[in-house]
């Protein structure tokens, strides 16, 4: 290994811990034997310098990008779950804006975060608006295209959504209840007295529209459509598997098919679809 | 010839970094007053969305010059060739007169710590350095400019001085400097150096761009934060540095604390007057 690898392995080795450097002794050695350090500052406190930096950095971007997360937990509480965040998914990509991508997950598979389904909930709507915000941008879909399919292909079609179209389902009205922490949190003992959400299966999607970012509650079986025809089913082989486990009894007043084609002109109408070509 | 002259690269007069706060300001209803724009770069290597929207309705109205922050062309790492195609687009997006990033490493196997370090100043490093710059300015196909950094420590390892090696990198590489007077004062206070002779030996012709920031004295050290208004000893800095250089393109950098547009627009004013005075 090379002199300036070895420089490098060794700086980063201590670099992204949450202790500052000055009290880990096998740290100070370290920072001994790399770093000069000066009349002001000894070698590990120089070298704490960019640890320091390092911590805040990635600090900010999870608070900026989690921000409900955090009122719901406290500043404290929040950062000892960035930290151990941090420590357990440390910053891979080359842009920040990628940091907090595991985050939802790591909420929901980890003690003490996980014995609360609440935070993972939120975490997952959170970072959904982030992945729409800049998703990649496609072509509506156009009128003429979905008047050229006649009636018999229709269930061959098959259906590509926007990218930024998020789709979740939740334990909790967590979107609700994100709303609610934004407009508490802007007084403490409001936000302490703001009623948890009782568990409750929801279903949202978020999605860029023109000039701004929205969340919009789904149905059940309108959520398992999307799932099924973003994976690349043919709409008809998709409304069938979504009719057979659907909740809407038979002689309910508005047919399953009925749903379908109002889910469709909403679809339509949000800027949700982006082609319907029959293969 | 020098550097600039082979390039054309022209001097854009004084700009700013174009920041969330002053998106309105800048992008609706009429266009304030200002000769150019620095993007930070990988803000805007994404696939969609707002960011590329207001990109594009910028550039429309000012020259546009991207400013990377995470290329970490000193890491002993490989270059991180995705990284480059996206930086790639973007230059073909906003067709600038040239690009930039920091004289810096900070990516590993796996990590990447967004921060700037400071390389240790060896032969070695120059060399890694030099490889790298030639192999981004293949891709890009565009003038590219190396921006000195502030830093906190320095190495046992470095066998000369933090000028000398910046000056062998960009003669070697035959790539342009862009020269930021605020972190040749932050890192001349941190480790003792004498500012006006760094400014005095960069290479002249080499220099594409200048920037000018604030910092925060910490007491031990002084961090380069880009908050607050340019300082006196900077602004001398800036005056030696137009002086020795000539009209080059400066850019005011305020990205903490981030102040109205219409603080910001009298510190780049105050800029575009001192060099005006300078150079006539």
């Amino acid at each position: 290994m090379s002199d300036l690898a070895k420089i490098q392995r060794a700086v980063l080795g201590v670099l992204c811990g949450p202790t500052s450097l000055v009290r880990l002794p096998e740290a100070v050695a370290l920072a001994d034997s790399l770093v000069t350090g000066n009349a002001r500052q000894s070698p590990a406190m120089q070298l704490d310098v960019d640890r320091e930096q390092f911590v805040l950095r990635h600090l900010d971007v999870l608070r900026d990008d989690f921000r409900s997360l955090e009122q719901v937990l406290g500043e404290d509480r929040f950062e000892l779950l960035a930290l151990s965040y941090l420590a357990n998914h440390p910053p891979r990509s080359f842009t920040l804006r990628d940091l907090g991508c595991d985050l939802p997950r790591f909420v929901a598979a980890t003690e003490p975060w996980s014995s609360d389904p609440l935070l993972a909930d939120l975490a997952r709507v959170e970072w959904a608006f982030v992945d729409a915000f800049d998703a990649p941008d496609a072509p509506l879909l156009e009128v003429a295209s979905i008047e050229a399919i006649d009636e018999e292909s229709w269930p061959l079609a098959r259906i590509a959504f926007v990218p930024s179209l998020q789709r979740l389902a939740l334990a909790h009205p967590a979107q609700d209840y994100r709303l609610a922490v934004r407009d508490a949190a802007r007084d403490a003992t409001v936000l302490a007295a703001l009623p948890r959400p009782a568990p409750n299966p929801t279903y949202v999607a978020v999605f860029r529209g023109p000039g701004r970012l929205h969340c919009v509650d789904l149905e059940a079986d309108a959520f398992a459509l999307l799932e099924e025809l973003a994976r690349g089913a043919p709409l008809g082989q998709a409304c069938e598997r979504v009719a057979l486990l659907s909740s809407t009894s038979p002689s309910a007043p508005t047919s399953f098919e009925e749903k379908v084609g109002a889910w469709f002109q909403q679809w339509t109408a949000l800027g949700w679809i982006s082609t319907v070509a029959v293969t | 010839m020098g550097y600039r002259g082979r390039h054309s690269i022209p001097d854009l007069g004084v700009g700013v970094g174009f920041r969330a706060p002053h998106y309105a300001r800048v992008l609706d209803g009429p266009a304030p007053a200002m000769d150019w724009f620095e993007v930070i770069s990988e803000n805007f290597m994404v696939a969609g969305g707002r960011p590329l929207e207001n990109l594009a309705r910028l550039r429309e109205r000012y020259p546009v010059v991207p400013h990377g922050v995470s290329l970490a062309i000193g890491s002993v790492e490989p270059l991180d060739e995705d990284y480059l195609r996206r930086l790639r687009t973007l230059v073909d997006r906003l067709d600038p007169p040239w690009v930039s990033d920091h004289l810096c490493w900070g990516r590993a196997p796996g990590l990447h710590v967004h921060d700037l370090l400071p390389l240790p100043y060896t032969p070695e490093a120059v060399e890694l350095v030099v490889e790298r710059v030639k192999r981004v300015q293949g891709v890009l196909e565009r003038p590219f400019a190396l921006e000195n950094v502030s830093s906190y420590m320095t190495y046992r390892a470095s066998s000369m001085p933090e000028m000398d090696f910046l000056g062998e990198i960009v003669e070697r590489a035959d790539c342009g400097l862009l020269l930021d007077c605020n972190n040749v004062y932050v890192s001349a206070r941190n480790h003792g150096l004498d500012a006006d002779a760094y400014i005095d030996a960069m290479p002249a012709d080499r220099v594409v761009q200048l920037h000018l920031a604030g910092h925060t004295d910490k007491g031990s050290y002084v961090l380069d934060t880009h908050a607050g208004p340019v300082c006196d000893e900077v602004w001398a800095l800036y005056r030696r540095a137009i002086e020795r250089i000539g009209p080059v393109a400066t850019l005011i950098e305020w990205d903490d604390e981030i102040p109205t547009w219409e603080v910001l627009s009298a510190e780049a004013e105050r800029a575009r007057v001192l060099r005006k005075v300078l150079i006539s």
